[in-house]
């Protein structure tokens, strides 16, 4: 299997030599931009397999860049925001951004969103009905593009990234066993939300969110084999 | 606050103590020359009727032969002048009577009555004047006169200064209210000083007299070249705060060169102290610039989630607050706000207890530590940006002292407050309290 290949658009030349070195030590091609129309270049030598993609840019930013991008590529697309505001995670997440990582970022963070990224688009290639992402289950309602959940009075309820991945796990083998070593291996692709913490600790965590007054979640434990997703889930 | 209220006061007071003077000044003068004056016509008036009296019952009495003359003098005295023939038997008036003004102003009307003796007199009579006096006919005989009525003597009627009072009164009152009208942009400017620095939009309508009018135009220019002061400041520092992560991405990466763990770990650790102060300093910056809008959240769920990840670092903070409660607000300022708090919570104490209760139309999120608490007079110098309040400065203080300013304005920007109180047990505890919506 060759080695995947990330374009990095990046404009300060110093981060963008230093990114480059993190992933080409962990095995990755890079072929690192210094603007849009570079990247427009780069992307017509060959397939990509993935973008990493700075917001700050001069010239064409990296919103613009994104919405483009997107329009003629289904290309994963990771973007480095140096604001980490809570509108641009969104916006970015909205043009169809797979993840993003805020400056500043170390390697180790920095190789986990990658390889997250490429494992979920690998493993369950691109979703079908990602125009929308919207899932609903039990009132909730789940967006997958924004990462956000929302009670059934509309309230949004805060999910950290280990627990919106362990929701979209459940959700996705609704009504079915999902075994816990699944479940540890799934939220080990997500180093930066520290791999040590359990998913006992994580499942009741995501329990309380989704229970309400005198209503259990319907998260069911099986013993000694795993956890079940127990409500209808219906995807828009 | 209350010295604005006090010198606007005074400002309406002084122009109403001028026009009251002004007033009095007028009212006195007027009433003294006012009074002279009629007094002088009266005078003159009683002057004329006495000597036209005096004419005809001299000519009268003087036809008439000794022993009529009585009677003649007894048809002579009507109800103004009691006049009186003393006879033969008296020929020297009873006292020497003074030839004083009146005298004077009888003669001035009737000269034909120099030849006849005349002697006039006004005699004080308790507390009024009398006029009386004699005159003596070609025989020798003495005419003796006095007025009937006491001749009045000028004070001034109470009735007059009261009528007089009444325009001076209408005029008080119309110069209050036209006053008042004037001063009001004076009030306006004073309320808007006083708001300069707290809201942004504070554009004053020029109203008033020109002067006024000039000061409201002044003003605004001053809080607009204010405004652009300080918003290209708070640009160039956010700016600056900004660029500041590229560098930091920087080190970051370049860190991973350190081949010695522990160097390793301090280095990370440095850089990560580094960007959460440009974090807290973009966040006190843009609280204003960028208005995040409130959205219905489960506070209690945010709140929760937030002592999770200080638990999972091993730091004692526990969530005991209900599970549920949605509210509008602006989830990143309010989840910012709460985290400053739990870190202020861990860094003077070594526990936190976080709730969020829902009561009524109030939501309160509430902070515990078991840390020294506050003393009194210094809540407010917690509350000051980049102030901190540990003795050293150098002794295990990370950030810049943004934390409850921060924290503080999220509070004002939920319509809420913060309320600080030293527990009977031990420790500080914070409530935000804001309305549940």
């Amino acid at each position: 299997m060759t080695a995947p290949v990330i374009l990095l658009v990046e404009d300060d030349p110093a981060l963008r030599t230093l990114t480059t070195r993190s992933l080409q030590e962990s095995g990755y091609v890079v072929r690192p931009c210094a603007t849009g129309a570079e990247m427009w270049r780069s992307l017509e030598v060959g397939p990509v397999d993935l973008v990493l993609l700075d917001i700050m840019l001069p010239g064409t930013n990296g919103i613009d860049l994104c919405r483009a991008l997107r329009a003629e590529s289904e290309v994963p697309i990771i973007f480095i925001s140096a604001k980490g505001s809570e509108t641009d995670r969104v916006v970015g997440l909205e043009l169809g951004a797979d993840d993003y990582l805020a400056k500043p970022f170390g390697a180790r963070e920095l190789i986990a969103r990658v390889r997250a990224v490429l494992r979920r688009i690998g493993a369950e290639g691109r979703r079908a009905d990602r125009d929308s992402g919207i899932v609903t289950f039990d009132g909730f309602t789940l967006s997958l593009p924004r990462r956000e959940l929302l009670s059934p009075s509309g309230g949004i309820v805060e999910l950290t990234g280990a627990e919106f991945d362990l929701l979209t796990a459940l959700i996705d083998n609704a009504q079915r066993v999902i075994a816990r070593e699944r479940l540890i291996e799934l939220s080990r692709t997500r180093m930066g939300d520290s791999s040590d913490r359990s998913v006992d600790v994580l499942i009741s965590r995501l329990r309380r969110k989704l229970s309400s007054a005198g209503h259990e979640a319907p998260i069911i434990t099986v013993r000694g084999v795993g956890y079940m997703l127990n409500t209808e889930v219906t995807r828009r | 606050m209350r010295w604005d209220r006090a010198a606007s006061a005074g400002l309406l007071g002084r122009l109403l103590a001028i026009l009251l003077l002004t007033l009095a000044i007028e009212f006195i003068a007027s009433t003294i020359l006012y009074e002279r004056s009629s007094r002088a016509l009266i005078r003159d008036d009683e002057a004329h009727r006495l000597a036209e009296h005096l004419v005809i019952a001299r000519k009268l009495v003087s036809e008439q032969a000794w022993p009529e003359r009585p009677a003649m003098a007894q048809r002579l005295t009507t109800d103004r002048y009691d006049v009186h023939w003393a006879g033969a038997t008296d020929l020297t008036p009873v006292r020497p009577l003074e030839r004083g003004e009146a005298f004077q102003r009888v003669l001035e009307w009737e000269p034909s009555l120099k030849d006849s003796d005349l002697r006039v007199e006004l005699a004080a009579v308790g507390r009024q004047a009398q006029l009386f006096g004699a005159l003596r006919l070609r025989d020798g005989t003495w005419l003796r006169f006095r007025a009937m009525e006491p001749i009045d003597d000028g004070q001034p009627g109470w009735h007059r200064i009261l009528i007089a009072l009444l325009p001076a009164t209408l005029l008080l009152i119309v110069g209050t209210l036209l006053f008042r009208h004037t001063l009001r942009p004076m009030g306006m400017l004073a309320r808007a000083a006083e708001r300069v620095g707290r809201a942004s939009e504070l554009s004053l309508p020029e109203a008033g007299p020109p002067e006024v009018r000039r000061v409201i135009r002044a003003f605004n220019a001053m809080h607009g070249r204010i405004q652009r002061l300080i918003a290209e400041r708070t640009q160039a520092l956010a700016a600056v705060g900004h660029d500041l992560r590229t560098p930091l991405a920087r080190l970051q990466l370049r860190s991973d060169a350190i081949t010695d763990p522990a160097a390793r770990r301090d280095f990370g650790r440095d850089v990560a102290e580094m960007e959460a102060m440009v974090e807290s300093l973009l966040a006190y910056l843009g609280g204003e610039a960028d208005p995040e809008p409130p959205v219905r959240t489960d506070v209690a769920v945010m709140v929760a989630t937030l002592c999770d990840a200080h638990a999972d670092q091993d730091e004692d903070v526990a969530y005991v607050g209900d599970d549920h409660l949605e509210a509008a607000c602006r989830p990143s300022g309010l989840k910012r706000a709460v985290s400053n708090l739990i870190e202020n919570a861990l860094h003077y104490g070594h526990r936190a207890r976080v709730s969020v209760r829902g009561e009524g139309d109030t939501l309160t999120i509430r902070v515990d530590d078991d840390g020294p608490g506050i003393a009194v007079d210094r809540l407010e110098d917690a509350l000051q940006p980049f102030v901190r309040l540990d003795p050293a400065r150098g002794r295990n203080t990370q950030g810049l002292g943004l934390g409850l300013a921060i924290v503080q304005r999220a509070a004002e920007a939920e319509g809420g407050r913060l309320v600080f109180e030293n527990r009977a047990e031990g420790g500080l505890r914070v409530d935000l309290v804001m309305p549940l919506r």
